[in-house]
């Protein structure tokens, strides 16, 4: 192949139950390259770079680095070998330093048990020297001195802005990747993984994170840049290999291909669902955001000023790149993250400050996007999850007791209405076991069978099977015509085009376009997701890539 | 007043000494993610294990030994149950408890009537003598049993060890983040199984310190609850080795005034204002049950404040206490 | 050769294993039992014949099994109850002193006609219980505060201010002892046939209180799915708090009784050195039962049997009591050691054949 092929990964296999995560991937990385990974959800990238780093072992085929061939059996393997990653959830302590996050697992001994420092210590040379000495050194001391010099040298060497000997809990979230990054520098890798470093980063921030990965490789560091956002393709990586269902679709330079080739590479079909959308009229505002403005988990500001009315038998379309506030624009619509300012009402009622019980009882249902974390109980059973909204009020019983075979009952009505798959005997089956798409439809129905008269969907296809998904979408469309207003969350710009009434783009945790389906620019709708031109935003420095919508249309793995 | 003071401060440093280990033993295996609540029992055992070594060989120092052996045993089964079989870390600890209490009680009755020459206290060495004359202080801190020290200088042995020390970076890695302690080549399994077994061999030096030093002879259950102070004891001192020497000195001089308050007694002249309340709530506070509510009460205050008061990624508690660690490969 | 011991996460446990777990666990503790005996020369036959045999089959044996099973079924509840919610009450054993205090005290210091002073004084046990069973339910309901660490604190602080309150206030007597004066009749529960005393009722109602609870009604059915998925369950808008400090303050309530029919039911006083440990047996007892309040209920008979038939292993063989401790806490380190059977399934691979040819550079372009 290329004289300077450096990374070899040839016929990679690898199975989980019920799927083939990679099936067999090859994969060619050039020396000094920034090599793209490009996929969508579940294509089989992480695994593949899992399988790399150590994490996992593959099935069958095998990986050569520099014309040696590797067994990777555990990161530390992998580190030996010179192979490096930074994950998209750090593996930091917060409680402690850089440095000794850095430092972590190497046993730098305290200075002056160096040998290399052998002139300043004031150990006799046959005491340095002494293996067993070494050994115990490394073990109960710790010396920083040293490290944290050749920290501050590899940091400034790759302009990265950061103080050795500050706590991880003091750097905001682009410091601490720079940490990430300077821990596998540390132990002169020769290859980098990165793994969607975007994703937990302003655009600026990103941008910096660009020139930092150009003076690597300028350096003669090899990268492979895992992400599914053709913008930061186009804008960063030199070569890109598409994964699609597990299996390599080619490696293209993308200085040759345009970005709707490789968005259909990535998504490989024509987009199929054709959905019918009869024209009706709304009716009454179902909900009212009036300049709401939230905070994230971490007490940053997510949304800003956003203002929102959505009518009966309307469906609001909401894009956007996760991140930008569709987490907390969701939460605060259902009533389950209290926003820092503005008003809140639903159906007529000032819901601001309520308690989630009451966006319940004011007919509001809610599909979350982390349908294990706040969807479910998974250790209950099918007919737990199917009541989990109506365990107060009239249905079921009376104002204290429950009448459980009622209840089983409704389960298996609903199992029946929306085609779950594998509930077999309501009673007894955890709603864990059901496959991703089947789980997802049983909270639809649980959901939607409230009738409901504000629905709120975040990423409601996401991670299901294609019949699911068709399922779902229609679903959806015969709500809207029963009056229901809905807000649809969604990263599948065709999901939003086909099903919506009215589109918003969110960025930022603000409102920076609206538009219909039939006056749609797909492009400008990428471009403002992506905080394109149109917004004037400052800090962009060289040629603007051509904005286009990230297409993800089917999505694989995922529960 | 000077009597009294001097031999307060006797007793103090006499009943700190049992926290100090069981502490810093408790301290040890919590920073490294398991909560050992099978002190109590380890305690026992060590206090059992080295009284009968020290009655069968006539060697005090055998018995300490022998104390921390047998709460390294509890403590290696206790690793078993929680690292490898990844059990429920408060179940286990507390069924250890009861275990040892049992087994200390079922063997240790034939024991009770027997008489050993414990510890003595002694001097340091050179300049010991000069030390001790120092008026109030001098008898109290620097005549003291042998264990006693050992202890004091544990504490910045383990602070330097947690601290400034590779394994201690690692043990505190594996307390906060195992899987990310895995992934950069730490081995988990293994610290945190060396990290309860120690821990197990400080509480039964605790035990063996109490019976050959402190009290000087054996009797069921005499641990009267002091491994479960050290366990509240590494909360209060919210896992620092530097504030566990205050925290049990503290602690210790409740445990010294309690047996004191009785002799003592705080009151206002009659005459003065309110002295009709001052004076019953004030021997009440004193009452020398009450007293012994006092850390268990500080430690519940000292852990809400903790926890209320500060944003929860800088909270002192070990980010993986409690939690089992496999590593989910494949 | 290579030894590979592989540990695999179950997807599912077998049915049966959920039986066998407990079943083995109990062989196996007595098994260990046994060992014990054999080395101090008893017949471990003969002795858990006596343990088991003859104390089920005697009027004396069942009696007293009975009478001990009482604190035992109702703290086995209070350790169960928050269980289900998710949370550890490791602090029954304060609760259920606590609730021994203030019953003693009512039915030392008030008088009230008939059976009227007995009910009153369960429900001050209850009531003492419960209230020191909020403080960790509230520090955990409102600020996350570990609920296992403040509960068991609790406990040390219940049990001395019992002793203070048995050397001072409520000392009674000739005032030599640390302890009180004798329960009068009106304050001591009425005995049902042979000595079991009226307490048996009150356990077995709140028995059948909890499973109706937890099986029947709508708060159970919130109860359970908060055990399950905390955050889940407050999305669909139901209450944490609520939840949390019902459960606990039921458990507290149900522990302060079990104080309290101890002391008045069969000691006729209260004394310095009240900690009958029912409170930490409790948490093995939930355990056993863990799905259901009925076989909490029998896990509780069961262990009431291993109590009764250890003391009478000391009548008649000598062997020290402390042996059924040490059983006891067998069982337990056994069980949770199942547990782990439950989860994973273990196999043994033996490889015999030689290690592989290290690997090779492959030749030609890479």
């Amino acid at each position: 192949m290329g004289e300077s092929t450096f990374l070899e990964m040839n016929d990679i296999l690898k199975q989980f139950p019920g799927v083939v995560a990679n099936d067999h991937v090859n994969l060619r990385v050039q020396r000094g390259e920034i090599h793209g990974l490009l996929g969508e959800n579940g294509a089989g990238k992480s695994t593949l770079m899992k399988i790399l780093y150590g994490l996992y072992t593959q099935d069958a085929g095998e990986i050569y680095l520099d014309g040696s061939r590797l067994t990777l059996e555990s990161p530390q393997d992998a580190i030996d070998a010179g192979i490096g990653m930074v994950h998209q959830h750090f593996q930091l302590i917060p409680r402690l330093t850089v440095a000794e996050n850095v430092v972590l697992g190497e046993r730098e001994p305290a200075t002056m048990f160096r040998p290399e420092a052998a002139s300043e210590s004031r150990l006799p040379d046959a005491l340095l020297s002494n293996s067993l000495v070494q050994s115990i050194a490394k073990q109960f001391s710790l010396g920083l001195d040293v490290p944290k010099r050749r920290i501050q040298e590899l940091a400034d060497q790759y302009g990265f802005d950061i103080d050795a000997g500050a706590k991880i809990w003091e750097l905001d979230v682009g410091q601490q990747q720079r940490v990430e990054i300077l821990k596998a520098l540390y132990r002169d890798v020769d290859l980098l993984i990165l793994d969607e470093p975007t994703a937990v980063l302003t655009p600026t921030e990103a941008e910096q994170l660009f020139e930092s990965l150009d003076r690597l490789t300028d350096e003669g560091l090899s990268i492979i840049f895992i992400t599914h956002k053709l913008d930061e393709v186009e804008a960063i990586v030199d070569r890109v290999t598409i994964l699609r269902e597990g299996e390599n679709v080619g490696t293209e330079t993308v200085s040759e291909v345009t970005q709707a080739d490789l968005a259909e590479m990535m998504v490989g079909r024509e987009v199929l669902f054709q959905l019918e959308k009869d024209g009706i009229e709304f009716g009454e505002p179902v909900l009212q955001l009036n300049d709401i403005s939230a905070d994230n988990d971490r007490g940053i500001e997510a949304l800003s000023g956003i203002d929102l009315t959505v009518r009966e038998g309307e469906v609001v379309g909401i894009a956007g790149v996760s991140g930008n506030g569709q987490k907390e624009l969701a939460e605060v619509a259902a009533g389950i993250r209290e926003p820092t300012g503005g008003e809140i009402v639903v159906g007529g009622t000032d819901l601001t400050g309520a308690k989630p019980k009451r966006f319940v009882d004011n007919a509001v249902s809610f599909v979350p996007e982390d349908r294990l974390r706040y969807g479910c109980a998974e250790d209950l059973s099918v007919m737990h999850n199917a009541m989990m909204k109506e365990f107060d009020g009239s249905r079921f019983g009376d104002a204290v007791g429950l009448d459980y075979d009622e209840l089983a009952a409704y389960a298996e009505l609903l199992v029946e209405e929306f085609d779950v798959r594998g509930a077999g005997d309501v009673t007894a089956t955890d709603a864990g076991d059901l496959s991703g798409g089947n789980l997802q439809k049983l909270i639809l129905a649980r959901e939607i069978n409230r009738d409901p008269a504000l629905l709120i969907a975040n990423q409601p296809t996401r991670g299901v099977d294609v019949g699911a998904i068709e399922f779902i979408r229609e679903t959806l469309l015969e709500q809207r015509k029963d009056g229901t207003g809905i807000v649809l969350l969604s990263e599948d710009l065709d999901e939003i085009t086909d099903l919506s009434d009215r589109i918003l783009v969110i960025y930022e945790g603000e409102f920076v376009y609206e538009t219909t389906p039939d006056r749609a620019d797909r492009d400008r709708i990428g471009l403002e997701m992506t905080g394109g031109q149109a917004t004037g935003e400052p800090g962009k420095t060289g040629a603007e890539p051509e904005q286009t919508p990230v297409v993800t249309g089917q999505n694989g793995e995922h529960r | 007043m000077a009597g009294f003071v001097a031999g307060l401060l006797d007793a103090t440093v006499a009943a700190a000494t049992v926290f100090i280990f069981a502490g810093l033993g408790e301290l040890i295996s919590e920073r490294a993610g398991v909560l050992n609540l099978g002190v109590e029992g380890m305690m026992l055992g060590g206090a059992l294990g080295g009284f009968i070594v020290t009655v069968v060989t006539g060697s005090v120092w055998l018995g300490l030994g022998a104390g921390v052996v047998v709460g390294m045993l509890f403590a290696l089964l206790h690793a078993f149950l929680c690292i490898t079989l990844k059990s429920n870390q408060v179940i286990s600890g507390v069924m250890l408890t009861l275990l040892g209490t049992g087994l200390t009680t079922f063997y240790g009755s034939n024991w009770v009537e027997k008489d050993i020459d414990g510890f003595s206290e002694v001097t340091i060495p050179v300049i010991g003598d000069a030390l001790v004359e120092i008026p109030v202080l001098g008898e109290a801190l620097f005549h003291s049993m042998p264990t006693d020290y050992i202890a004091i200088t544990l504490v910045p042995v383990v602070w330097y060890f947690l601290n400034h020390s590779n394994i201690g970076l690692e043990l505190i890695s594996v307390g906060e983040d195992p899987e990310m302690a895995d992934t950069m080549g730490v081995s988990v399994f293994k610290i945190r199984y060396l990290a309860v077994i120690i821990g197990g061999g400080l509480a039964g030096a605790a035990g063996a310190h109490l019976s050959l030093a402190f009290v000087g002879n054996w009797t069921n259950g005499m641990t009267a609850g002091r491994g479960w102070i050290a366990v509240a004891l590494v909360i209060f001192a919210q896992w620092k080795a530097s504030r566990m020497l205050v925290g049990a000195y503290l602690f210790g001089m409740l445990n010294a005034l309690e047996v004191r308050s009785q002799g003592l007694s705080v009151s206002v002249d009659p005459g003065t204002p309110l002295a009709g309340i001052i004076n019953p709530v004030a021997e009440f506070l004193m009452n020398a049950q009450i007293m012994s509510t006092y850390p268990y009460l500080a430690t519940i205050i000292v852990l809400s404040y903790a926890v209320i008061r500060t944003r929860s990624d800088r909270l002192a508690v070990p980010s993986a206490l409690l939690q089992s660690y496999s590593r989910e490969t494949d | 050769m290579n030894v590979e011991v592989d540990l695999t996460a179950r997807e599912d446990t077998p049915r049966w294993l959920t039986y066998a777990v407990p079943v083995c666990t109990i062989l196996a503790a007595l098994g260990v039992g046994a060992i014990v005996l054999l080395v101090i020369e008893i017949n471990p036959l003969e002795a858990y014949s006596i343990m088991f045999v003859d104390t089920l089959t005697s009027e004396i044996g069942q009696t007293d099994t009975l009478i001990r099973a009482v604190p035992l079924i109702l703290a086995g509840l209070a350790v169960y109850l928050p269980l289900k919610a998710g949370l550890f009450n490791i602090g029954a054993e304060g609760q259920l002193v606590f609730g021994a205090l203030a019953g003693a005290w009512v039915g030392l210091n008030v008088s009230l006609p008939g059976y009227a002073l007995v009910a009153l004084m369960f429900l001050a046990a209850a009531v003492a219980g419960g209230v020191l069973a909020a403080i960790p339910a509230w520090l955990r309901a409102k600020w996350d505060i570990n609920e296992i660490i403040t509960s068991l604190l609790l406990t040390f602080v219940a049990l001395e201010i019992l002793s203070y309150m048995v050397r001072g206030p409520m000392q009674g007597g000739s005032g030599n002892f640390p302890q009180t004066e004798r329960f009068s009749d009106a304050a001591t529960i009425p005995t049902l046939f042979t000595r079991v005393h009226a307490g048996i009722l009150v356990a077995v109602l709140m028995v059948a209180l909890t499973y109706v609870i937890m099986s029947k009604t709508r708060l159970g059915f919130e109860i359970t799915f908060i055990g399950s998925n905390d955050e889940a369950a407050v999305q669909a808008g139901m209450s944490k708090y609520k939840v949390y400090l019902f459960v606990f303050i039921l458990s507290g309530a149900f522990a302060g009784m079990g104080g309290i029919s101890e002391v008045a039911g069969v000691q006729g006083r209260l004394r310095a050195g009240f900690e009958p440990g029912y409170g930490f047996t409790a948490i093995p007892i939930a355990l056993l039962g863990r799905n259901s309040a009925i076989k909490v209920m029998l896990a509780a008979l069961f262990f009431a049997l291993l109590f009764v038939g250890g003391t009478n292993m000391e009548v008649f063989l000598g062997i020290p009591a402390a042996l059924v401790e040490v059983i006891q806490a067998l069982i337990i380190l056994f069980l949770i050691a199942g547990e782990f059977f439950k989860s994973y399934r273990v196999t043994v691979d033996i490889d015999r054949s030689p290690a592989p040819a290290p690997a090779e550079t492959p030749k030609g372009d890479a």
